[in-house]
């Protein structure tokens, strides 16, 4: 058997990453390289009696009842995402734009947040608005890449404001309550959605000519009061899920199920209900969950094996050791982040990261649960900035053939400034998460 | 009808509705049709918690298996659902090298990639199976499953467990037929 533990902890270390970055570039599934790493190393380092302990962890990760939230949410989301409901309540929102220079872009932002009030992941918000909006911003003249970046950046809140996917994993992998991280994640997320607002309005009243005033007519109260019917589904869900969980009346998992039933239901007072729609639904949950859980499979194989080895040990000094300053630490944490972020999927940072990152946080004096909001706020980023920024790559799928994936990107960084400097303020004032 | 047009696309996306990739062969298509059963346990399983929810507000009387019950569907269902992934190609991978390369070296790296990825399987098996030897067995070699321990004591541990080698088995054979699949054709 090899003896890898004569590499002793630091070229340990080396060899894992270089491992990893080197499977991971052929472009095998992330899940299998984690998973193939933490057994080698298990077998090399420890011998085989270390695979047991592997092996439980895993266990443990896939049989917790908190993820069974995970799946809820995301069949929410699949079921939303195949009703009209988001196309009426973008028709509703119409009210809120209104006659407001850059109103339809703001309209898209108010639709964004409710659709990311009820679910968690991002994707399918982001196909819609792409097919609801941004064609209707096309139409009415505005600024291209005004659009393109309102449509993916609000598509992307979907995993800022609660419930979010991204806190729940979070919370399982630092162990902090995933309400306490809803409730503190809830105006950031705002805060974030106001910014788009915010930055929306300044730039099309300097320069009008990027978001013209429609000239279509208003129609008479009555056909605007029957607009308003496509606002009140939503929100009842909105209510009935945040509302449970915020009100401690039900548990995270509890309430998820809620709004799956909720959903359930609004489509089958629209008479959408279909066999084939449920079907469609589940069978992505069950694909998405399947990738997610994977991932995280592995990922608890190999922070598991790392532990063992004392690499997580090693790591945190060497994280700690670049500074006596905490802030600059937590930057550093930041910038790992930011550029794993252009390169991985935020389930594997959260998952590879956090056992690492959470216990220096903790140690360095800061709060776990306002970590977890930096940190979701931060994967927003990940969303959006090249070359695999997501938001993008859903958008291109559906966006107008001229449109390319090069536009995106260049109409998306304005709004990653934006994203970069909620993250800032965030850390400069932790007291927004309310902690 | 422009709902019928934005589902498509909506699936078209996240990938839904689309079958198990050809490489993957009859196994994959198997692995794709068994699919919707273990899909539908998410549906299950938020019929429970409503259900459990019912039972401790209205009527009072909180069940003793609901927990149990959703964790096992539910925990089921993502082993299977990283099964399903590999069949229909949708694991998360980064292609940042596989994207630039030639039709020739992609279909090697496919072929290396589906051998690691079996070896990885088939190496995770063998280190489920030490796992499940422990739950389903007492030391003195008589059957004994491993139970929950609590209250309602079913179980889902073993079973959970032997469903986990099981599949990991199935995924070991699907990426056998996934490399020689890759080899086998000239071109995609």
């Amino acid at each position: 058997m090899l003896e890898l533990s004569a590499l002793g902890i630091e070229y340990g270390t080396l060899v894992m990453f270089a491992m990893l970055l080197g499977m991971l570039l052929t472009g095998m599934p992330l899940a299998f390289v984690t998973l193939f790493v933490a057994l080698f190393f298990a077998l090399g380092w420890f011998g085989p009696m270390a695979v047991p302990l592997i092996t439980s962890r895993v266990y443990s990760f896939v049989s917790s009842f908190v993820f069974v939230s995970v799946p809820m949410f995301v069949l929410m989301a699949a079921i939303l995402d195949r009703s009209g409901i988001a196309r009426d309540l973008f028709d509703a929102m119409r009210l809120i734009g209104g006659r407001l220079r850059g109103g339809v872009a703001i309209q898209t932002i108010f639709v964004a947040v409710i659709l990311a009030a009820m679910s968690g992941i991002i994707g399918g918000e982001i196909v819609l608005l792409g097919l609801i909006a941004l064609p209707q911003m096309l139409r009415l003249g505005y600024d291209r890449n005004l659009a393109i970046g309102v449509v993916c950046a609000g598509g992307a809140l979907g995993t800022m404001v609660p419930p979010s996917i991204v806190l729940i994993i979070y919370g399982l992998t630092a162990n902090v309550s995933i309400g306490d991280l809803f409730t503190s994640a809830f105006v950031p997320g705002l805060m974030l959605a106001g910014f788009y607002v915010a930055y929306v309005l300044i730039r099309s009243y300097l320069n009008p000519a990027i978001a013209p005033i429609p000239e279509e007519d208003e129609g008479s109260y009555r056909e605007r009061l029957k607009l308003l019917k496509g606002l009140i589904l939503p929100v009842m869900v909105v209510i009935f899920v945040l509302g449970s969980i915020y009100g401690g009346i039900a548990s995270v998992t509890e309430a998820s199920a809620v709004g799956v039933a909720g959903v359930i239901l609004s489509t089958a007072i629209r008479r959408e209900l279909s066999i084939e729609l449920l079907k469609g639904a589940v069978l992505q949950t069950l694909a998405t969950c399947g990738m997610i859980v994977w991932i995280g499979i592995g990922a608890s194989a190999l922070v598991g094996v790392f532990n063992l080895m004392g690499g997580i040990n090693f790591v945190s000094a060497l994280i700690t050791g670049i500074s006596e300053n905490p802030t600059i630490v937590l930057l550093f944490m930041m910038l790992i982040l930011f550029v794993l972020g252009m390169f991985l999927d935020w389930v594997g940072i959260a998952l590879l990261t956090m056992p690492i990152f959470v216990p220096i946080i903790v140690e360095l004096g800061y709060d776990p649960v306002w970590f977890g909001v930096l940190f979701c706020m931060n994967m927003q980023v990940s969303f959006l900035s090249p070359p695999f920024g997501p938001a993008a790559f859903y958008l291109k799928s559906v966006a107008p053939p001229e449109i390319s994936l090069g536009d995106i990107f260049k109409s998306l960084l304005p709004f990653i400034a934006l994203q970069i400097l909620a993250v800032a303020i965030l850390i400069a004032f932790p007291g927004i998460t309310g902690r | 009808m422009e709902q019928k047009e934005e589902v498509l696309a909506v699936e078209a996306v996240t990938g839904e509705q689309r079958k198990a990739i050809a490489e993957a062969g009859i196994l994959g298509r198997i692995i794709d049709r068994v699919g919707l059963a273990f899909a539908l346990c998410f549906l299950i399983s938020m019929s429970i918690l409503i259900l459990e929810i019912f039972m401790r507000y209205v009527l009072n009387s909180p069940t003793l298996w609901a927990h149990e019950t959703t964790i096992f569907l539910c925990a089921i269902a993502f082993i299977y659902g990283g099964v399903y992934c590999a069949a229909h190609d949708r694991h998360i991978r980064v292609v940042l090298i596989y994207d630039m390369v030639g039709p020739k070296m992609r279909r090697m790296l496919d072929v290396i990639i589906s051998l690691v990825c079996f070896f990885s399987a088939t190496f995770f098996a063998y280190a489920s199976w030490l796992m499940v030897a422990r739950s389903v067995w007492s030391p003195d070699g008589a059957i004994r499953l491993e139970r929950t321990g609590s209250a309602w004591n079913p179980p889902y541990p073993a079973l959970l467990k032997l469903f986990m080698l099981a599949m990991l088995l199935v995924l070991a054979v699907q990426f056998i037929i996934l490399a020689y699949n890759y080899a086998r054709k000239p071109q995609r």
